[in-house]
Formats: structure tokens, sequence, C-alpha cells
């Protein structure tokens, strides 16, 4: 039987008809079946998870909710246990990722969603968690109360696995009931994770659902959004425009578009010492999910001045990423992105002509690295190993390279002095970064970081004031008034 | 007489900048008035302008080089390196000097922002035999002269739109009278099309309308806007070309034939698309698109390949790959180019399944186009 990647409380399954998506060849294949639900059916499940669902997750308080995602997060480390093995054995099939990067980036990735590090994640959010709970005094008088939605949706990408589990987590923290639709690139981890919670959590069974259709299928789209009074998506932006049109006014809107990122290395990094671990930390960034996150590095600026030259660090970068080869094999590469790396090859080559860009790989190598001694603005590289490596005077003058792509720029990895560090940080913040981290640390960020500069649970509550004057004025109607 | 019109070509085309082409230029006007060409002497031209074009065209020359490739070493027309289509705006790909070219005719940069390719013609007459040429026998359905629209704008407005020429030419050489342009400077000419189309309607003589895609598109909105629908007379034919290229909505192909033949009355299969490109100088046809993708083909003095776009080998029959072609009409430029058109393979031709979207963003990693965009603000 294939598997179903789904997780419908309330729903009729012999109603339901499934489609398949096929992944992979040959030996490889693999097939998984997505639900088809009508328009009627979205909207009844939507319904039932608003109500149902709502009524399980507010009853619990946030410590509860958070033992029962650290439960369900447990036993996806365990490498014995059925969910785990399902992972590891279809996330590389479906997403064409290498077996041990996918198996090595979820240990990583998963470990960020244990108990200690989702109480950190409230507390960045809430000075006074029990916000979620009740409501709590505050210090200028009266009471206030943190409510989540009363249903949340979320529009998945499929470019990295295990992307769902952050907003899903998100919307579990602070209470809000949530169906999620996944991308047909990746189905999978959001529908094996739904069901593994409502497994160690019966309380939270009708609390999540996981569905699927196809983007741009308005009457389902339709059906879904108006139950919703919260609606977080990834993808472009166009993509999020043509979501955001069909979204009552009324309806919170959290996008997350395209976003690019870029490392940063000094000639205090420069040196034989620090070379070796430096270029082979940029190599594993670029190398991590084939630089499909929006984490991902497109271009490294490198400082002159170190005893290390820019073109020596693009060499060595090189060199990492032949080597990586043998450890991370790249994916099989569709034909739409063999050109796109040829396309983006074909420029630096011609570019090259004036030798103002040097091309570090040959046409069958799965990487590319072209090093250029002027640095331009930053510009998206094609993807699946291909890095552009750019010298620079000192790093400051890569910020206005960075702010031409202040709407896009994310993630700044940096290999610094402690001094440049702090002095770049406020400067890469006003040319629109979001996170500045170390280099070897692009794909995987901290537990509770703010993703694209937000505030992933404030975001998703609204706040309820009880005032002190109400407090005030109900003194006089109390039985026990003087 | 094909054998005259050649006469009057050639002693026009021979002019002092092009002493270096001397011969080149009259026999390629002969091959192309030929009736048909085998791959024998199909491979002999392309040699000696492969020869021509690495002499005198010192970018070329440069990037054949960098492949190891050299008119020593290559001795099939296959083998001679194609250059992608981002040449055409890196390099100046012009064996005589730029300043001595009649015309340069430019893409619409739509990919890379600012970046326009530039394909430079010393002068015209191979593109204008090619086309015509090419166009009697792909589009004219054995008629001499049909009435005419055009729904693009004219030359003077668009000197350097290859399809702005094309259609010229199409018009100067094949129209019959009360021909004319529906597009100018203040847009589509709705109320004079209008009352052309009803006017032919009644008259029963056949009618043709060409434009880009995007145009018809933009023609068929507004005529469902006024609730208008025609049946041009039996005969009539269209011919659409480019695409949509974002000037217009997005239309599936089928649905696009479908109205097409739903606002006109002209069947599907009366309904021509033409594949050109800034960057060559020959046009492809399909016989009409009663069913997609219709096959595309060319004339004898162009050739096409379905290679792996970072080998440059090519595909097993019937596997998808990126179009290269290689244009004996291109004397001037480089005679192989590597597109970013997605095809397959067939006898006797091609399948165009469209643009390879290379970096298509699936997630929140990237959309080209938006950078682009942001880095040009």
């Amino acid at each position: 039987m294939k598997l179903q990647a789904a997780h419908l409380p309330g729903v009729d399954l012999k109603a339901v008809q499934w489609h398949t998506l096929t992944f992979g060849e040959g030996a490889q294949r693999v097939e998984v079946s997505v639900p088809k639900l009508a328009p009627e059916q979205l909207q009844a499940l939507a319904r039932h998870v608003r109500t149902q669902g709502g009524a399980q997750i507010r009853a619990l308080p946030v410590s509860q909710i958070i033992t029962a995602i650290d439960r369900a997060i447990a036993r996806l480390l365990d490498t014995q246990d059925p969910y785990r093995q399902q992972l590891d054995r279809l996330l590389p099939p479906i997403t064409g990722f290498d077996a041990e990067m996918v198996r090595l980036g979820l240990n990583a990735y998963l470990k960020t969603f244990r108990a200690p590090q989702l109480q950190r994640f409230v507390a960045e959010d809430f000075a006074n968690p029990k916000l979620l709970d009740e409501f709590q005094p505050r210090a200028k008088g009266g009471m206030a109360r943190a409510l989540g939605p009363e249903l949340l949706v979320h529009v998945w990408a499929g470019n990295v696995p295990g992307l769902p589990l952050w907003s899903l987590v998100c919307g579990l923290l602070v209470k809000a009931p949530a169906v999620g639709k996944v991308a047909s690139a990746e189905p999978l981890f959001a529908a094996l994770f739904a069901r593994l919670l409502a497994e160690v959590e019966p309380r939270l069974a009708d609390a999540l659902a996981i569905v699927w259709f196809k983007g741009g299928d308005t009457a389902s789209e339709g059906a879904l959004y108006a139950e919703a009074d919260t609606v977080l998506a990834y993808g472009g932006n166009e993509t999020l425009a043509a979501l955001q049109q069909q979204l009552p006014v009324t309806t919170r809107f959290l996008p997350h578009g395209h976003k690019l990122s870029v490392g940063l290395v000094s000639a205090a990094a420069l040196d034989a010492q620090h070379l070796p671990v430096v270029a082979r930390a940029a190599a594993l960034d670029v190398v991590r999910y084939e630089q499909q996150g929006c984490y991902s590095p497109h271009t490294y600026y490198v400082a002159r001045g170190g005893r290390v030259s820019p073109r020596e660090f693009a060499q060595s970068l090189a060199g990492e990423l032949a080597a990586l080869q043998h450890k991370f094999a790249r994916r099989a590469l569709s034909l739409e992105e063999a050109a796109s790396v040829a396309v983006w090859r074909q420029v630096q080559e011609l570019k090259g002509q004036d030798g103002s860009v040097e091309l570090i790989g040959d046409a069958g190598a799965p990487w590319a690295v072209a090093y250029a001694d002027r640095a331009g603005p930053l510009l998206p590289c094609a993807l699946n190993r291909t890095v552009q490596v750019q010298a620079v005077g000192a790093l400051d003058e890569t910020l206005p390279l960075l702010a031409v792509q202040r709407d896009f720029l994310q993630t700044v990895g940096v290999a610094a002095s402690p001094e440049e560090l702090h002095a770049l940080a406020e400067g890469l913040g006003r040319a629109g970064a979001t996170r500045i981290c170390a280099l070897g640390q692009m794909t995987a960020p901290e537990a509770g970081w703010h993703h694209d500069g937000r505030f992933s649970l404030l975001d998703l509550v609204r706040m309820v004031e009880l005032e002190a004057s109400a407090e005030a004025a109900a003194e006089p109607y109390a039985r026990y008034r003087d | 007489m094909p054998g005259t019109e050649r006469k009057d070509v050639v002693a026009e085309v021979l002019h002092p900048s092009l002493q270096q082409a001397a011969g080149l230029v009259p026999d390629l006007l002969a091959f192309i008035a030929r009736d048909d060409a085998g791959e024998a002497d199909f491979n002999v031209l392309a040699l000696r302008l492969f020869a021509h074009q690495f002499q005198h065209n010192a970018a070329f020359q440069k990037f054949c080089q960098q492949r190891g490739r050299t008119p020593r070493t290559v001795k099939r027309w296959q083998d001679i390196p194609a250059v992608p289509i981002n040449g055409f705006k890196d390099l100046t790909l012009s064996c005589v000097p730029t300043e001595q070219c009649e015309r340069v005719f430019m893409t619409s940069g739509t990919t890379r922002g600012d970046v326009k390719g530039r394909h430079w013609h010393p002068e015209l007459a191979v593109y204008d035999l090619s086309m015509t040429r090419n166009f009697r026998a792909r589009f004219m359905a054995g008629r001499e002269r049909i009435r005419m629209g055009i729904l693009f704008p004219d030359e003077q407005l668009m000197p350097n739109s290859s399809l702005a020429h094309y259609l010229a030419l199409a018009l100067h050489n094949f129209d019959l009278p009360d021909s004319r342009y529906y597009l100018d400077s203040a847009g589509l000419q709705l109320d004079v099309l209008c009352a052309t189309l009803e006017q032919v309607q009644k008259s029963g003589e056949p009618f043709a309308l060409l434009g880009a895609s995007y145009s018809f598109v933009h023609l068929m909105d507004a005529l469902q806007a006024r609730g208008l629908r025609f049946t041009l007379p039996k005969g009539s034919r269209l011919l659409d070309t480019g695409g949509f290229k974002g000037q217009s909505r997005e239309m599936e192909m089928d649905a696009f034939y479908d109205s097409l033949s739903a606002t006109f009355g002209v069947p599907r299969s009366a309904c021509i698309n033409m594949y050109g490109m800034t960057e060559l100088s020959t046009q492809f046809y399909d016989a009409g698109n009663a069913e997609l993708p219709a096959l595309k083909s060319g004339p004898h003095w162009i050739r096409s390949r379905v290679v792996d776009p970072l080998t440059g080998q090519e595909m097993p029959a019937g596997e998808r790959g990126i179009l290269a072609h290689t244009d004996l009409g291109n004397f001037n430029s480089v005679t192989t180019i590597l597109t970013e058109d997605v095809g397959v393979a067939v006898d006797s031709g091609f399948l165009l399944l469209g643009r390879a979207q290379g970096a298509q963003a699936k997630g929140c990693s990237l959309a080209v186009d938006e950078f682009l965009k942001a880095a040009r603000a």
C-alpha cells in the first residue's frame, strides 16, 4: 500500500479520493498518496479542527503542549523509531538530497525542538509565558492574556525537508488549531509529524490537519482560507501576492517570501592555519540542501590583505566542494536545473573573456566557483553548488553591495575578528540582514530565531487587555461592597 | 523567377565592407534559393562560414579556443561551438565592424535586466531572402498574396526589433490592397480593426492576422469585453509568435488556440505559430496547432539539435534537452547558437516545450527575476 501523506481528523476516509505523487526513478522510485478533498470536505475539516481541535488545544497549558512536542521530537530523534525510519527512507528519494545529508540535517534541526529549546522559544517572545494560559496581572495595573488564532492555515513550500516544523510548532505553542497545506515537492514530513503528535498526545489529535491541493486550485484555496483567521505562507512573492488577494482584509497574513543569503570572510580569517576550517565551513553551507534554503549562501565576499588571497580562498572552497561530493553527492538535476546552472556558467565564462571572472570547475563537475577580482552587487547564483567568490578591500565595502537586495537579504555568515563582527553588525542590519551567524551554521538557525526578523509567536497572537479601569469599576458591584 | 530575383540581390550585397565575405554571401543566397540541400552540402557551407567567423570575429575566436575548437579540428557542423544566447549580450559577435552594419536587432531583454542581446547585420539581403522564401512556403499556403492585418508596431516605431522587420517583409512582399498595421504608439486601434474584421467577414475574401502572441491575448480580451466574435472567410490564417513574455496574462497554449479559433472563426489547423529569435536569421514554423505541441521545422539552411545544457552532448532521440540551432543565414554573427528553450527531437523537426524555467523557485529560496528587479532599482 502506498504511503498516505495526510492527517484528516474527523473526515470520513472512505469518502476521500487520493492523488499519487511520484518521486525518483528506478529502485529509488517512491509513490506517495495525497488527499484530493472537495471544497466542501476541506471546509468541514477546517471547521472540525477549529471547534474540536481548538477546544482540545486550548484546554492544555503551554507546558503540556511543550511536553507533547518534546515527546514527538524524541521519537523522531530515535533512529529505531518507525516514524524516523520512514523519514530516513523516504525523504532522500522524495527530495533527491543525499541520504546522509538529510539524516545529519534532520538531527541538527530536530535538536532545536527539544523541551528546553521550546521553553526558550516561548521565553524569547513572552517575558511571562503564562500569558498564553490565562490572564496575568500587569505591572501597570489590569490584566492581559495572549490568545492564538481560532484557526491557523499554513501553506508550505517543499524546498527543504522538515521546513513545515517551524511554523507548525509556532502554531502549537500559541494553541492555534491548524490546517497545513503541504507542497507537492515534499508532502511527507508534516503529515508524519501530525500523526505522531496525535499518537503521543491524543488530546491533540484533532488540533492539526494536513492536506494537499495543487497551487492555483482557487476553489480549494477559497474554501480553506475562508475558515482561517490567520494564514502563514512560504513561497515566491508572486505566489504570496496571489494568495493575499484571496484573503479577506480581516485575515492576518504572515508571508515568508524569497530570501537571499551571503557569506563574508575577513582578512583575519585568511591565513594558512584558519583557511582549511573556514573553506570547509563555507563549502558545507553551500552543499547543505543544495542551496535551496532561504539561509543558503549565494556569494562569498572575501577581504584582501590576509596572508591568503581571496583567489586562494576561492580555490580552497572549490577543493572542499570537490571533496564534499564524495561525502554528500549532489542530487541529480532536472533539465531545468541543469539549464539554469549552464546559463549561469555561460554568463560567468563570457564575463571571463576579459579576465574579470575566473570559473573554477569544469562543465562536468557537480559544483562551480566563479571568482571575481572586483566585487559587484549581490546577485543570486544558480543553486545546486554554484557559488560566487568576490574580492573586496574590506568587509564594510560590502554594505552597499548587499543593500541592493535589502528586501531579500536574510542570513549573513561571517568569519571575522570580534571587533570586525560587532562593527559590521549594525551596517548589515541596515542593509537588510535579519540574521548574522558563523560560517558553517548558515543552514542551521538557532532555536527561537526570529525568522525573517519577525516575532514568530507574537505575530500569531492577539493580546486581550483587561484594564485597571474595568477592575476598579467592578468593585462597587461586588457582593462584599461596604 | 527565383533566378532573376537572386541576381538583383547579389548585386546589391557586394558592399565594400563585405569584401572579406565576398563569395560567401552570393553562395549563401544561391544555397537558400535552392529547393533543398542534403547534409553534405549543408556541412560544406557551415564549415566555410565557421572558418570565416573564426577568422574575422575576435570574440568568437576566443570563445572557440577556450573550447579547443578551431577550423582545423572542426569537421562536422555539429562540432561548431554553440554560442549561448547570453553571448549576444556580453560579446560583440560581428565579423564586420559594427559601425558598418546596416541594422542591429536587439532582444527585448526580459531575462537579464536591461542587458540586451545585439545581432549585427551588415545588410539584410540574406535575412530577407531567408524570411521570404520560408514564409511563402510555410504560411502562404499556395497563395501569392493575401490581405493582412499586423498586430505589432511598424519598423519606424521599433527599428531594432527583428519581429517588426519580419512583419514588414511579410506585408511588403505578400500583401493585397488594404493591408495595414493595427498597432501604433497609441496602442491597439480596436475600432478600426473591428470595422475591418466585419467588412472582411462580409467580403468572403481570406484575411491573415499576424502578430505577437501577447497582442492576440490583448485583442481577444478587448473583443470579449465588447461581446464580439468573428467568422473570418475560408482560407483565412493567423500567425502568432513569441509567447506572452509577461506582456499579457499567461494562457495555457491549448486554451490560447481554442480561444483564437473561437474568436476569429479560424480552425486551429490554420493558426500557425512562428518560432523565431533575434539571434537567428531564419524562422521555424508549425503546420497549424490542431494538436499540441505542434511539430516545428525550418528550411534546408537551418538545422537543429537537442542537447544536454551542461555537456553540450546530443540527447538520445525522444529525450528532453535544450535546443541548439545552426543557421547558415547567420553569416556575420555565429552560425550556431545555444538557446534556453526546451525541446524534443522528432523525425523532421522538433517539439518546442517552452523556456527552461531554470532556477524555478520551489520555496523561500529564490526567483532570479525578483532579485534582478531589485538590483536594477
